[in-house]
């Protein structure tokens, strides 16, 4: 048998890449194959999307069809549209306003500074009011636009952050009913939990936007986009409450113990001591949540509502630009990668963070 | 022994009987503590007697018989049950400290919530109390920055930090690495030295001999002796006292 010489290790990084890529014969040819088809693909990409592209909007649909790559002109064209839906074209800096009041509320309110109730309240409820002030209008000289003319990232943004407004407390209620000590209201709880669980989402916003309004009362029924709201939130609720029960159940019995034997009442032991433990430790599954709901607001097209990917599709629907849905696809993703990218950077900043008290 | 009178009683246990499902973990357990009285109970593992010193702040429940705390009832009023908390301090054998706060926010978190005090005086005294148990230096720190006696050290000043007139301690020596057990010991015995009312559930002899005013043997859910430790460590009457002592001091 042959002896084995063990190198001495290398330094460097071309000697780190020759030992890690190029140690076998066989190995390299598989790193060389492998580095060519990357090459090859990247460079096909790059002329796509750059090198081949039109960007200019001047020319028209006409300048893409001679060009063999990417027709970002359609962007430029119709980025309104994406961007706004149906909203009225002189009022859309409300629209365009509007977004960046829910990106600054909701950056705002993931600053630690921000984190105590009353100014948590403030961001929100003052966001909440210029969001609805600026949309809808009606007031302050601005004209009124109906909820059926929303559209685009704002509309979006909208169901997004109302659906985890409503539907995080609510998951809260629920993970507290479920662990009850009261059979019935634990066993109730349960059940409506598992009954929303296994409905499909669509057929939840269905039954609100279209089934509810036979059932209910005129004046209960409120604007189709409120009820859908609602219901995308039930959805949201019924798993976050089950997220936030996991987190609970790795709250160590004692801790509850010693907040009784010190005399903390009840929402006490719940707010101070329960709560944020429980939330720490579910706070990956918490962030997976808010993305997974963040893209299914896409859903709400299928009760006509114009949302983000809706608005896509209507921006490359007419006559025109009726070739170019990849680059309008393409840049609706990166929209969707920047908000869901950046929420799962904060979540790893949260749980460095909160690892503090670990250790 | 004299009689005590309804103002020095601080706990009294009547008759008191606890059932987990068909299993009888506390038998007619009587028990009167007055006012500045060191008890230790002993006895074997699944003895009840962290059941029984649990139930004097209601965190079990006991099925039958009374019990009374500082002249309060302990039943179902919820009133109640948080009059005795506040009055009554209580010692884990794991610490049990909030591990998302700091050392100092766990020593005031009590007494600003419950007795409504105000920030600044509440951090005074944590302070106070934490110099007492000899770690003034910690208290912005993290548990998992304190050793496992720090850690116990840090947890009777929280409950200290609630002026408790009655101090329960639970094993809180028991998870300690032993060279640590000595430094817990010597805050409860200046703790007893003035004046503190204490039920301790321990395994150190020592500790109840220096200590206790009475030594209380628990088995198999009852209370099968109790006696000053001078007489308690000489002479036990019962039998199974006397095979327990043997084994914890045979060695």
């Amino acid at each position: 048998m042959e002896m084995v010489v063990v190198a001495p290790p290398a330094s460097g990084k071309l000697e780190d890449l020759k030992r890690r890529f190029f140690a076998t014969p066989l190995q390299a040819v598989v790193s060389l194959l492998s580095l060519s088809v990357i090459v090859f693909l990247v460079w096909k990409l790059l002329n796509w999307a750059v090198f081949s592209a039109v960007f200019d909007a001047s020319g028209g649909a006409d300048a893409c069809h001679a060009a063999s790559g990417a027709c970002w002109s359609v962007i430029a064209a119709r980025w309104r549209i994406i961007f706004f839906g149906l909203y009225p074209y002189e009022e859309q800096w409300r629209s365009a306003l509007a977004c960046v009041t829910v990106v600054a509320m909701t950056v705002l309110s993931c600053i630690p500074a921000f984190w105590t109730g009353r100014r948590i309240a403030l961001v929100w409820g003052l966001g909440a009011a210029v969001f609805y002030v600026l949309m809808k209008g009606g007031l302050l000289g601005l004209s009124f636009v109906g909820e059926e003319m929303w559209g685009g990232l704002a509309l979006t943004l909208f169901i997004f952050v109302t659906t985890c407004l409503i539907g995080f407390p609510l998951a809260i209620c629920l993970a507290l009913l479920r662990r009850s000590e009261l059979p019935w209201i634990s066993r109730t709880t349960g059940l409506i939990i598992d009954g929303v669980r296994s409905l499909p989402l669509i057929s939840i916003l269905f039954t609100f936007a279209i089934v509810l309004p036979f059932a209910l009362p005129q004046w209960l029924q409120g604007d189709k986009l409120y009820r859908v709201i609602l219901g995308s939130a039930l959805f949201f609720s019924a798993y976050q409450a089950e997220i936030v029960r996991g987190g609970m159940q790795g709250v160590p019995r004692g801790q509850e113990e010693a907040a009784m034997a010190l005399g903390l009442s009840y929402w006490h032991r719940i707010s101070r001591i329960l709560l944020p433990q429980a939330m720490r430790n579910a706070l990956p599954a918490t962030i997976n949540q808010f993305v997974i709901s963040f893209k299914e607001t896409s859903l709400v097209v299928i009760v006509g509502f114009f949302e983000i990917l809706a608005s896509g599709n209507a921006a490359y629907g007419t006559g025109e630009w009726r070739f170019a849905y990849v680059e309008v696809y393409a840049f609706i993703a990166l929209i969707y990668f920047v908000f869901v990218f950046s929420l799962s950077r904060y979540g790893a900043f949260l749980e460095r963070r909160m690892s503090v008290g670990e250790r | 022994m004299t009689v005590p009178t309804t103002q020095e009683i601080a706990v009294r246990v009547e008759g008191m009987s606890k059932y987990y499902g068909t299993f009888h973990a506390l038998r007619d357990i009587n028990l009167t503590v007055a006012r500045g009285e060191k008890i230790v109970v002993c006895g074997p593992s699944g003895s009840g007697k962290s059941t029984m010193i649990r139930c004097i702040n209601r965190l079990e429940e006991h099925n039958a018989g009374s019990i009374m705390v500082l002249g309060t009832e302990l039943n179902d009023d919820v009133g109640n049950i948080d009059e005795i908390r506040r009055e009554v301090g209580m010692v884990f054998q794991h610490f049990n400290l909030f591990p998302h706060m700091t050392v100092l926010e766990n020593c005031v978190l009590a007494p600003m919530l419950v007795r409504k005090m105000p920030r600044v005086e509440a951090e005074a005294m944590a302070r106070r109390y934490l110099e007492k148990v000899r770690i003034p230096e910690q208290a912005s720190k993290y548990l998992g920055q304190l050793s496992g006696g720090q850690q116990q050290r840090v947890a009777i000043a929280r409950s200290l930090c609630m002026q408790p007139q009655i101090m329960l301690f639970d094993e809180p020596t028991s998870a300690l690495d032993p060279e640590m057990i000595s430094e817990v010991l010597d805050v409860m015995v200046t703790l007893a030295s003035e004046g503190m009312t204490m039920i301790c559930v321990t395994h150190e002899m020592g500790f109840a001999r220096r200590v206790a005013d009475r030594v209380i043997f628990m088995d198999a859910g009852e209370i099968v002796e109790e006696a000053p430790p001078e007489i308690f460590f000489t002479s036990a009457k019962s039998e199974r006292t006397q095979l327990f002592l043997a084994q914890v001091l045979g060695h």
